[in-house]
């Protein structure tokens, strides 16, 4: 038993890496061929040119990713950042400050996450309809943002009660008040919940596709998974390059991020199951 | 608080001041923690009042986004789901009818079988897989380098992971091809559009998005297991397979609890993979109760029975989730 262990299963986890890596390879290899290269020779070959760049600007241009692009990259990084501020003072007074209800209202901010999205998508988009925020890039901005408050609001009430009360008390006594105690005591002393929060929230609206094609209609605004979407719509047999660069560039923001945090990646993760 | 002759001496102003209570016989006690509320009652009051209001101001923006985004339409579906509504002329109140028509309409039957081959194909492979990743990487001492292999898919969006896959899948595509070079050309077919392999196959993508994520939880509760539990086991010639499965599974029991909850409750959500890759179809074979729910809604205009759907898919979804609930209470009263 033990000698099949050690034999079958670095060859077993060899296996599953391999196939882990293979889609990742295939698709990096062929977003490097041409078009026609693509079409007319097997998957495996090495590409005889480097059509990289012309494959990107298809994306780009004909794909109209560079819309979706910079919309996404507008949601991600807004959205976030003022989920987060708006989450940490909820908190803030959830936690420490505690008026009356507050677990109560704790509760009901929290319930945001519990239903699928299936339930608040029709009701946005008449609401959306009527109130003129359908297709608008502050729609979708206010929509990423509010669904990104329940769960950083969670984690930071969480974090903050593990803060000692004795250097916000210390601070109220030399006179700050609430809002100066929050702004330079416990932001600051939060920055690693919060940069793993920022991480998790822009992943999240970053690749998001079912709001970003129920409330917008135009490449305009549309976030930048619509716009792959489509893109492969219309072209998947046609370019397969030119889609599998649209994905290489829609991926590579998350993907760099990952990289170059994962750390905060795999925290923000197990914090998510947290609740 | 003291006795008799007390010579106060605070220092601070404002609603808290620092107590220095002076004894008569001369030596000063600082209490640095006990505070002296110097005002009047009445102005204490509404001082506090005052506090409590602004403490509010905090939350308010929170809360009101939150009730109105999300749960104003929350309670709007469901209020909906009791309707018939094409989003154009006035809703019809129907009662639940839509529940009725959803135990007879073919197309829920189908959906509702796919979901649950989902849920199934969640749980053995991305839960199974996940798991058997991370015992087996944690026990070859390999989880640092292929931990982010596993992983990468995560950082990847289900829309990326479909556009990959759909490319493999195609008719012409990496699958087919590698099939025709062994020699199989029999079994090779256009996979996304031949039930039931379609859902199979997202499945397997689903499985290569998602494993890695429930291997990285896997991995940090088989990081709380006590090491003597498994080396008393070993000691007593216990073989690998009874060592996994009498010592170490057991207590992973929390995180296994919390990851297949997470897993079963997210397979019934899942949305744009299905709908990149085929749309739910062909002819709605491939569809799931959450692609069922947007097509009826935004496709066939069927709001009310989209929101009939919606709703169900939230009871079944709130229903796993309390398990998850319940058991994170329990465990916090240890």
């Amino acid at each position: 038993m033990r000698f099949l262990s050690r034999f079958f299963l670095p060859i077993g986890v060899g296996l599953l890496g391999l196939t882990w890596l293979a889609p990742f390879a295939i698709a990096l290899l062929m977003t490097l061929k041409s078009q026609r290269e693509a079409l007319t020779r097997p998957f495996w070959t090495f590409p005889s040119t480097i059509a990289l760049f012309e494959n990107l600007r298809f994306a780009w241009e004909i794909g109209k990713l560079q819309f979706g692009f910079r919309n996404s990259l507008l949601y991600a990084t807004a959205g976030a950042a003022a989920a987060i501020i708006i989450a940490s003072a909820a908190a803030f007074a959830l936690a420490i400050l505690r008026p009356r209800a507050s677990f109560l209202i704790f509760m009901v901010i929290f319930s945001g996450t519990l239903f699928p999205f299936q339930m608040h998508i029709i009701p946005l988009f008449r609401m959306y309809q009527d109130f003129g925020l359908y297709d608008t890039r502050w729609g979708l901005l206010l929509f990423y943002m509010t669904i990104s408050i329940p769960f950083c609001t969670f984690v930071l009430r969480n974090y903050f009660t593990t803060i000692p009360r004795e250097i916000g008390e210390a601070a109220r006594l030399d006179g700050l008040s609430d809002f100066g105690v929050y702004l330079r005591i416990y932001l600051p002393l939060s920055l690693a919940p919060i940069t793993t929060l920022f991480v998790f929230e822009f992943t999240w609206i970053w690749n998001d596709l079912l709001f970003g094609i129920t409330l917008a209609k135009s490449p305009e605004v549309r976030p930048i998974m619509a716009g792959l979407a489509s893109l492969r719509g219309v072209h998947s047999a046609s370019n397969p390059p030119g889609i599998l660069a649209g994905a290489l560039l829609a991926s590579a923001p998350t993907i760099l991020v990952f990289l170059g945090l994962q750390r905060y990646f795999i925290r923000g993760l197990v914090l998510s199951t947290r609740g | 608080m003291t006795n008799g002759t007390v010579r106060d001496r605070s220092v601070g102003s404002g609603l808290f001041r620092t107590g220095v209570q002076q004894q008569a016989t001369g030596s000063a006690r600082v209490n640095a923690t006990s505070i002296t509320i110097r005002r009047s009652r009445v102005q204490r009051y509404s001082a506090t009042l005052r506090r409590q209001l602004a403490s509010y101001l905090f939350i308010a923006p929170a809360l009101l986004f939150v009730a109105i985004f999300l749960l104003y339409p929350i309670v709007f579906t469901s209020y909906l789901s009791l309707f018939r509504w094409d989003g154009l002329h006035t809703p019809q109140f129907v009662g639940f009818a839509n529940y009725m028509q959803l135990l007879t309409d073919p197309a829920f039957r189908t959906s509702f079988q796919n979901s649950l081959l989902w849920v199934v194909g969640t749980l053995l492979f991305p839960v199974g897989i996940g798991l058997t990743l991370a015992v087996v990487l944690s026990r070859l001492r390999l989880e640092r380098g292929l931990k982010l292999l596993f992983y990468l898919p995560y950082a990847l969006s289900p829309t990326s992971t479909a556009v990959l896959w759909g490319f493999l899948l195609d008719q012409q595509g990496a699958l087919n091809v590698v099939l025709r070079a062994l020699g199989l050309e029999a079994l090779t077919r256009s996979w996304l559009i031949s039930p039931p392999w379609h859902t199979a196959l997202m499945i397997a993508a689903y499985t290569w998005l998602t494993a890695g994520t429930n291997m990285v939880l896997f991995l940090v509760g088989l990081r709380t297991i006590p090491p003597e539990t498994v080396e008393a086991a070993r000691l007593d010639g216990a073989t690998p397979w009874q060592e996994f499965w009498r010592i170490v599974f057991p207590q992973l029991r929390p995180i296994t609890l919390v990851v297949v909850t997470i897993a079963l409750a997210n397979s019934f959500m899942v949305f744009d993979l299905i709908w990149v890759l085929t749309q739910g179809g062909p002819f709605r074979s491939s569809e799931t109760l959450a692609v069922m729910m947007y097509r009826e809604s935004f496709v066939l205009f069927r709001l009310g029975y989209g929101a009939a759907i919606a709703t169900l898919l939230s009871v079944i979804v709130l229903l796993l989730s309390t398990l998850y609930i319940r058991s994170m209470l329990r465990k916090e009263q240890y």
